[in-house]
């Protein structure tokens, strides 16, 4: 039991997002010797896709991760970590001789007084904007009185922020010249920028395309373009939706431009043929007649759409299947547009904002079901290029009414990059959208971690120095004996999070790191010595006299749920103590040392 | 072409229990259900070696399907098991166990197995006449003016389910919604025959356990909304139709056979004529909420929702047994007519949003007896786990409406039960003439007393399965419940350290005399005990758990070949 492969494993998978924490991102390259393909990744998630991880604990892992990327599309390095960091915690204890119910018992209690700390050093996204930002007050730093943890404001103030890359001040002269209410969302998402100052860029430009009312933010309709073999000056957010077309399209576009368009949405494909999803084609249906005619069904079917288009006045067709060949000829000869392939939540966007209504069937088309108010321009035409698709032009699909669809125009010349460059964008997208959602922050840069830690230790030392009474932070958890040497462990878990972050900044090296990490310890212990606090503002400012200081924040949410799903991995694993393999072939058999049942 | 190949022998084997290899297995067998056993049992990784989907369980449920054997012995045993999971969902593992410990402790023992067979049949009568007596002493009379009983019973299942990772807090909110549901569909005040309701259960990833809940009326997990629904629905009473025939506008369900039409006929265009028909007919009836189990045509749908009538299609053959228990409506199976009696009413419609699921609330105009549970979890595994509890829970609380009892839990029942016919075969032993023995089960009276032993120590031994931290299990020796005696405690620290006995309704008393489980101590007649227990466990489950470990270790026992056809 003091050997637990499954806590070792998950211990040695975490290994691999070490390099992914904190805002310099490294590129790895995976490559799979059998085909020569390789992948370029710069997330653990990604990581995890690309391998081929056949063991229990490495599935398990992926789901997980999986799970949370689905939802946050951000944090799943530091899930990992935490889980890796916290798995050798309960190797230790085990080493240790600890029973499981009691490291779990305890380590609950650890990750409640955690919990407890996001809530108490959380920021109001209001506070954030109101006050002038990341000024520090020297004021309120010295005044030793407000430096409890309860006191929310002075937390933004005690922060590692300097170790980190900040926001590019160029970068933001690019915006347009903002109104004041919009610098509101903007406030918040500099914060949570995270290295990737550039992505965030786009994000507020797309929140500013979205609506002029500040603080919304639509994440679902929000479209990504990636363009690959082309510079990345091409980035740019645009309304409405980019859809790749052939040249002859493009001349029908062209021929459209600077109108209001009517549009018809259809779900399906546009042939005599489709029928509906759970439509079963009759099997044994025989048709007998008299008179052998040729079959004219289609060329009825042909003409009956086309007129049907014709009087409804409809210039623009999308669809989300493929349209017949012979249609769309005659469709250009009338001069009307047909998009196909296009994906569903986009029409769905677009028949909220035009007031058409999405059918099947070009047949169920009535005056009804067409929306107004498209216009379609050619955004590129990328003819000049050696493009082997015929794809060659890009179409902009927007709607003249604001708050629809938006598209971010990601482009590199290295394709294998592409992917990363969606995945940066997606997250500060994702950040700046549960940041809106829980409507609080909480400060970065290592700083509610630094709390835990503190916390953990407080409270690990109180059970230490025999206190038999310690109220336990959660009174449902009964407090063992063993829950002081757990929770210190579980802190020095959290340390090994913020060394990491700070040695991945290149800035220090292992050593350096813990050093600041103890010191900033020593300083948080009952009151924060602010003396030391500005002696090692004043170096850092030496160090990164070229970045703008602004503040930097973490997501709440975010932050709770990968620690929570951290450490639901790590029990999961800790109580599990066999395999069940099932359909294993005897030649399997012989080669792993498994017992059959 | 078709080629003959020979047949292989059948291959057989002779008296499987003295084989090395099926006894190993038994073994490991044994080992697997005892680790996963209880609270604090251990879990489980199941996968198939490809790259599918991890399942992590410690249940018997989930568990015992997945442990298929090549040998057909292991699988009789398997099986027996399976049957009584499907049947009674709870003590599962119990019985497992309880039934390997029977086998083992009749291989052990050098005793006939025909001898071991009629002991075990006959202290099994034993242990069930008693349980279904009046004065049975480790069980509870389930009281329904309280709710303390049923919420011990489903606390019980939900907290013995490790995989969950459930805090107590959490386990106590699952718990209190599972009652709350079980009460739910009780009807009350109903004439005639009482016709039991249904607890529909939605799974929602990634949201804090606590946000589960329940609610009466059903909840339908709806595709997009946001695009056809124009407005709430909350206008009294709203009339509903249920199709199961598809109203897909194909001809699928016209069985076997070949369809012959003319040339110049359109059936496509026919049925939807007819389909259309239906709709017009809906509409002039007044109908608002139109559901089908199966596909609904989009001419259809666009037609019905011009006309401001919600429409629910792909229902499911399993949420259609209680969306007509809820709305009343008579199922219409054909597209021909509409009996005016088919249609059925709800009061109304609301729209609730769970994570990224929004859903369609159907509000039933009366009391009916369906309700909906969602139920949340952070990860897929552990909500998985937990769905499987919260259903064991519910068929729990069911079967008390059979039996209106519970036994006490934790191990303490078996205790109690190795206790109870200790003292009964040994005072029978010494009180009636050793003739009546030999001739009930043909063997010497110390034989005898020997198979009951063996039978008690198997009882005890589902009971010290329980403890996975290395703590040594205790019984008093008055009432013979079970308790821990944790790993860094000594005896004489017992008044500080034993509080309750584990299904807390002993108290510690000084005066007690205490043994260690599975060591030998004098037989007495364990006393009663009133009070309230915090542990319970289904009495129909264990009762049934108790007949079905015995009479498949009495079969196992029997087996003398097992022939296997290898073709």
């Amino acid at each position: 039991m003091r050997q637990h492969v499954g806590l070792q494993t998950l211990s040695a998978l975490s290994g691999i997002t070490t390099q992914f924490l904190g805002p310099t991102k490294t590129y790895k390259i995976i490559q799979d010797d059998a085909t020569g393909e390789s992948a370029l990744v710069s997330s653990c998630y990604r990581v995890l896709e690309n391998l081929e991880l056949t063991c229990a604990v490495g599935q398990l892992v992926y789901e997980t991760v999986g799970a949370h990327h689905r939802i946050y599309k951000t944090g799943s390095g530091c899930l990992l970590f935490m889980a890796g960091a916290w798995s050798r915690v309960a190797l230790e204890c085990l080493h240790r001789g600890i029973p499981i119910a009691h490291i779990i018992s305890a380590m609950s209690e650890g990750m409640d007084i955690c919990l407890s700390v996001c809530k108490l050093c959380s920021i109001p996204n209001k506070e954030l904007y109101s006050t002038p930002k990341a000024q520090p007050n020297e004021s309120i730093v010295k005044d030793s009185a407000s430096h409890q943890l309860s006191s929310n404001k002075n937390q933004r103030k005690l922060k590692l922020s300097r170790h980190f890359q900040q926001p590019n001040c160029e970068n933001i002269s690019m915006i347009p010249n903002l109104n004041s209410e919009n610098q509101n969302l903007t406030a918040i998402a500099r914060t949570l920028s995270h290295g990737y100052s550039e992505a965030m860029d786009l994000v507020i430009k797309a929140s500013q395309i979205q609506s002029e009312k500040d603080l919304t933010f639509d994440i679902d309709k929000i479209s990504t373009c990636l363009l690959p073999c082309s510079a990345e000056i091409w980035n740019c957010v645009l309304p409405g939706c980019i859809v790749p077309v052939c040249p002859e399209k493009a001349l029908i576009a062209r021929n459209l431009e600077k109108q209001d368009l009517k549009v018809a949405l259809i779900d399906g494909h546009l042939t005599s043929t489709y029928r509906h999803l759970g439509y079963n084609k009759p099997k044994r249906l025989q048709h007998v007649s008299e008179v052998s005619s040729s079959d004219n069904h289609e060329e009825e079917w042909l003409e009956r759409i086309v007129r049907l288009i014709l009087n409804l006045e409809v210039n623009l067709l999308l669809i989300s299947g493929i349209a017949d060949g012979k249609l769309k000829d005659h469709f250009w000869k009338h001069n009307i547009l047909v998009v196909e392939k296009m994906k569903l939540s986009v029409l769905k966007t677009f028949a909220m904002s035009t007031g058409a209504i999405l059918v099947s069937y070009a047949t169920q088309l009535n005056s009804k079901c067409i929306g107004t108010g498209v216009t379609v321009n050619i955004w590129k035409d990328l003819s000049n290029f050696a493009n082997k698709s015929n794809h060659e032009s890009f179409l902009n699909l927007s709607t003249i009414e604001k708050g629809g669809l938006v598209t971010v125009v990601l482009s590199s010349w290295i394709q294998g990059k592409l992917q990363s460059e969606e995945d940066a964008f997606l997250a500060c997208a994702y950040r700046l959208h549960w940041a809106l959602k829980d409507k609080s922050l909480l400060p970065g840069a290592g700083v509610t971690e630094m709390y835990c830690i503190h916390q953990l230790q407080k409270q690990a030392l109180l059970y230490a120095s025999g206190h038999k009474s310690v109220p336990p932070i959660n009174p449902g958890t009964a407090a063992g004996p063993y829950t002081g040497v757990v929770l210190q462990l579980m802190a020095d878990g959290f340390i090994d999070f913020v060394m990491n972050v700070m040695v991945n900044t290149g800035k220090y090296s292992k050593v350096q790191a813990r050093t600041v990490v103890v010191e900033q310890l020593h300083g948080l212990d009952g009151s924060v010595n602010s003396a030391k606090m500005d002696q090692m503002r004043l170096k850092d400012h030496q160090m990164d006299s070229h970045y703008g200081e602004s503040m930097i924040c973490d997501n709440l949410t975010l932050k709770q749920e990968a620690w929570r799903k951290a450490l639901d991995l790590v029990f999961l694993i800790l109580q599990t103590d066999a395999e069940i393999i099932t359909g294993v072939d005897q030649k399997q058999l012989e080669q792993r040392d498994l017992i059959i049942l | 072409m078709s080629r003959l190949e020979k047949k292989q022998p059948a291959r057989c084997t002779d008296l499987p229990l003295k084989n090395a290899d099926i006894c190993s297995k038994l073994k490991i067998l044994k080992q697997l259900l005892k680790s996963c056993y209880g609270p604090t049992g251990r879990l489980k990784q199941i996968h198939n070696n490809i790259g599918g989907q991890v399942v992590t369980t410690s249940t018997s449920v989930v568990l015992l399907p997945t442990l298929s054997s090549t040998e057909p012995f292991i699988n009789l045993i398997r099986t027996s098991i399976i049957n009584h999971i499907s049947r009674f969902s709870d003590c599962g593992l119990f019985a497992g166990i309880l039934c390997l410990s029977l086998i083992e402790e009749a291989q052990l023992s050098s005793l006939r197995k025909d001898v071991c067979q009629k002991v075990n049949k006959y202290l099994l009568g034993l242990c069930t006449s008693y349980l279904q007596q009046e004065d049975c002493a480790c069980k509870v009379k389930v009281d329904f003016n309280s709710s303390h009983c049923l919420i011990r019973l489903a606390h019980g299942v939900i907290s013995s389910k490790p995989a969950c990772v459930l805090r107590e807090s959490e386990i106590l909110h699952i718990t209190r919604l599972i009652v709350q549901g079980f009460l739910l569909t009780v009807p009350c005040d109903k004439p005639g025959a009482v016709k039991l309701g249904r607890i529909v259960t939605l799974a929602v990833e990634g949201l804090p356990v606590m946000d589960s809940t329940i609610f009466p009326g059903l909840l339908l997990e709806t595709p997009d909304l946001s695009l056809h629904l124009t407005g709430l629905l909350n206008c009294g009473q709203l009339r509903t139709i249920i199709f199961t025939a598809s109203l897909a506008g194909d001809l699928s369900e016209l069985g076997e056979g070949t369809i012959v039409v003319h040339k110049g006929m359109d059936v496509e265009v026919q049925i939807l004529d007819q389909l259309l028909k239906i709709g017009e007919k809906v509409v002039k009836d007044e109908v608002k909420l139109f559901m089908c189990q199966k596909v609904i045509h989009p001419v259809l749908q666009q037609y019905l929702r011009y006309h401001g009538i919600v429409v629910i299609e792909r229902l499911g053959i399993n949420l259609l047994e209680p969306v007509i228990q809820l709305t009343g409506a008579q199922p219409v199976a054909t597209l021909h007519s509409i009996p005016p009696r088919a249609y059925g009413k709800v009061k109304e419609i609301t729209i609730r949003q769970f994570g990224s699921k929004i859903m369609l609330h159907l509000v039933p105009t009366e009391e009916t007896a369906i309700c909906t549970l969602i139920l949340c979890h952070r990860n897929e595994t552990m909500l998985n786990e937990l769905k499987v509890a919260c259903e064991k829970a519910q068929h729990v609380l069911r079967l008390t409406l059979r039996d209106q009892f519970a036994v006490y839990g934790a191990g303490c029942s078996e205790t109690h039960l190795a206790a109870y016919i200790r003292y009964k075969v040994n005072f029978k032993a010494s009180k009636t003439i050793d003739l009546d023995t030999a001739t009930m089960f043909g063997c010497m009276q110390t034989e005898y007393v020997l198979a009951a032993e063996g039978f008690c120590r198997s009882l005890e031994s589902v009971t010290a399965a329980l403890d996975h931290n290395g703590g040594s299990s205790l019984i008093d020796l008055t009432h013979a419940h079970h308790w821990t005696l944790p790993t860094d405690m000594t005896t004489d620290e017992m008044d500080r350290t034993l509080g309750l006995c584990r299904c807390g309704v002993v108290q510690y008393c000084k005066d007690y005399k205490w043994s260690f489980l599975n060591t030998k101590y004098t037989e007495f007649s364990p006393a009663a005990v009133s009070g309230e227990a915090d542990v319970l466990d289904s009495f129909t489950a264990k009762v049934n758990g108790l007949q079905v470990a015995v009479e498949t270790a009495n079969l196992a026992l029997d087996v003398q070949y097992i022939i296997q056809d290898t073709n």
